[in-house]
């Protein structure tokens, strides 16, 4: 359920305004930690502003959007939506400057598949990715634990599908609008510009799923107002139908101001990228690829320390809880 | 951000199927706890779904008859789960302990585990490997469902298929014995069943040592399915690929012979083929048999299993 999920708990915010402060935050940290040897009014030339990473950050939405679409096997929508939430989540309290998005981008994908039980070995995964697969599944393995902490483990979303689902029902049994069924087309269209906005930080799952369904009647020169008002908010108090009607409006108004980042725009920015990221967190580097071996190194270590303690603790073999097959 | 150093490790108590499982003392408060240490650098495809779905399925549920989850951290390129941490095991009291479990403590048990499986159910969770090994019990006595690794969440709907490969064998339901795609939470029912009569009997309800014996076991205990009996059990995807002896079903008396009526009315109304006519936890819970003498066991009288390591 949405209202005790940790969605609406930690991954609802209230406004564009808080979306805004966590993301400058983030960018201002990290000059501070690695712009010392720059002068102050040079960093910007150096690093990226907020206002570049939220370009670039719509520019990687689109490819992200773009990878589902052309994904092999083809994949269910939850898991778009699920990866899009993942995404969007990771950039509010980490700069591109430290993880690049197009690595955070297929490994958010990866995840998805597997929360949603949308189920493809890493192999079938990056048989869709360009160039090097296998440094690309190096990549998507190394972080997909730091991107389950990233996201503070909170792996469930909740996405409008379903809830669209329930309100096509529903207007079906309670409504006198003709052929339903002809709205799926408005309502996909829609959904899938949804995700490029912020508005999954913002809104309810149900929320969001009522504006789809809302702008595709419409489109089809429909009108669902009096579904709103008499039957969907019959007797809720109308302070909760004018919240509503304002996050419809709101949502909505989001989705029409999607568009895309001027192209020359986000060149500059990636090459700006190339030169300020973070050198230990990229796969290239020299410094990455040492803390990768220690990383391995403290891992033996901690196994071996195991293996003594279990000497201390010898005659306790039983296996508590083995998994099946 | 919680870490290893926030716990003293007192030792190792097990292994899973993904790595070691340590008990360890929480410093700030003091509280034992169970690490479970997932090695991810061997993995093929990096962290094992099955782990995501422990995760997600623990974070959800909040159930007295349910492990808990307090806490995960990576470590190194490991992930760790801090659980609650449980001293001993269904299936421990059922090999070392068997003079303790009496019937009074057994109705007290199968009255913990309906009520975990009926909370899990209420969550359109179904657990899909519930064994004697899958429950644990801590040092109050109170037994709880664990190793969520295996369970997902289901629509009421039926809409979507599941993978057959679940359960083990002994306690897996005859549809995914005949590899069934569409199941419901009524294959955890069947696992109680089994586990109910193995807590009266001592002795597992049916014990293949192969798939195909599993069925044959089942098949020749409860008489070959009929379309009345069992509807539609024909159209499973196995069912044509292996034919067994004609059988009647043998009287309950005989495969559970000296278990009183009331207990064998409860397992023979799990024990079903037809998963519809399976009743639910929910209506288990309200059987005569937990109102009949001997009485289930008051919590004060449960064993209280000792912590093995110091």
């Amino acid at each position: 359920m949405f209202s005790t999920s940790s969605q609406r708990k930690f991954w609802t915010f209230s406004d564009e305004t808080e979306l805004a402060s966590h993301r400058e935050k983030h960018n201002l940290e990290f000059i501070a930690k690695h712009g010392h040897h720059i002068e102050e009014y040079q960093r910007y030339n150096f690093f990226l502003s907020p206002e570049e990473e939220r370009l670039l950050l719509k520019q990687y939405e689109l490819h992200l959007k773009e990878f589902c679409k052309r994904f092999m096997p083809p994949m269910p929508k939850g898991v778009v939506g699920t990866a899009f939430h993942y995404f969007k989540r990771f950039y509010l309290y980490n700069s591109t400057m430290d993880y690049h998005p197009k690595e955070i981008l297929a490994t958010c994908v990866y995840l998805a598949c597997k929360v949603e039980e949308f189920n493809v070995s890493i192999n079938q995964f990056v048989a869709n990715i360009k160039g090097d697969r296998e440094k690309a599944s190096d990549i998507i393995l190394n972080n997909e634990l730091l991107l389950m902490q990233q996201l503070n483990y909170h792996l469930t979303i909740h996405n409008p599908f379903r809830p669209v689902e329930g309100f096509l029902i529903d207007i079906k049994t309670r409504c006198s609008l003709a052929n339903p069924e002809r709205l799926r087309g408005g309502i996909d269209e829609f959904l899938e510009k949804v995700f490029l906005t912020d508005g999954c930080l913002l809104y309810a799952p149900s929320q969001i799923a009522l504006a789809a369904v809302l702008h595709a009647a419409s489109k089809e020169q429909e009108n669902l107002d009096s579904y709103v008002t008499d039957m969907l908010f019959h007797d809720a108090g109308s302070d909760k139908l004018a919240t509503l009607i304002e996050a419809v409006r709101k949502i909505r108004s989001m989705v029409k101001m999607v568009e895309s980042p001027a192209r020359e725009r986000v060149r500059v920015i990636e090459k700006k990228l190339d030169r300020c990221r973070n050198q230990e967190n990229n796969p290239d580097s020299e410094i990455y690829k040492r803390r990768m071996r220690e990383a391995l190194d403290e891992d033996d270590m901690l196994q071996t320390g195991s293996g003594r303690m279990s000497l201390d603790t010898s005659g306790i073999t039983q296996v508590l809880s083995p998994s099946a097959s | 951000m919680s870490d290893i150093n926030n716990y003293s490790v007192l030792g190792r108590i097990g292994e899973g199927a993904h790595g070691l499982v340590f008990k360890a003392r929480h410093l700030p408060t003091g509280r034992e706890v169970a690490l479970k240490k997932i090695l991810i650098k061997n993995l093929e495809d990096g962290i094992p779904v099955n782990v995501m779905r422990e995760i997600k399925a623990l974070q959800l549920l909040r159930c007295k008859y349910v492990i808990k989850l307090y806490d995960m951290f990576p470590r190194g390129m490991s992930l760790v789960l801090v659980l609650e941490y449980m001293c001993s095991g269904l299936w421990e009291m059922l090999h070392h302990n068997q003079q303790e479990m009496t019937l009074p403590r057994v109705k007290t048990y199968v009255q913990m585990l309906l009520k975990g499986t009926r909370y899990l159910h209420a969550h359109y969770v179904m657990h899909r490997d519930l064994k004697p090994a899958n429950l644990l019990i801590n040092h109050e006595g109170i037994l709880k469902i664990a190793d969520l690794g295996l369970a997902r969440l289901y629509w009421p709907d039926g809409g979507r298929p599941y993978s057959h490969q679940v359960a083990t064998r002994w306690y897996r339901a005859p549809e995914l014995l005949y590899g069934a795609r569409y199941y419901s939470e009524k294959v955890d029912i069947w696992a109680v069943g089994c586990i109910i009569a193995e807590m009266i009997t001592k002795q597992p309800l049916f014990a293949g040592e192969s798939d195909i014996e599993q069925l044959a076991i089942v098949l020749q205990r409860l008489g070959t399915p009929t379309e009345e009996t069992w509807p539609r059990h024909s159209e499973l995807p196995d069912y044509h690929k292996i034919t067994f002896p004609e059988s009647s079903p043998m009287p309950w008396p005989d495969l559970l012979p000296g278990v009183d009526a009331d207990a064998i009315d409860l397992i023979k109304s799990i024990i079903i083929y037809d998963e519809q006519k399976r009743i639910s936890a929910k209506e288990a819970i309200r059987h005569a048999w937990f109102q009949t003498r001997p009485l289930p066991a008051t919590l004060e009288d449960m064993p209280r299993p000792k912590s093995k390591t110091k």
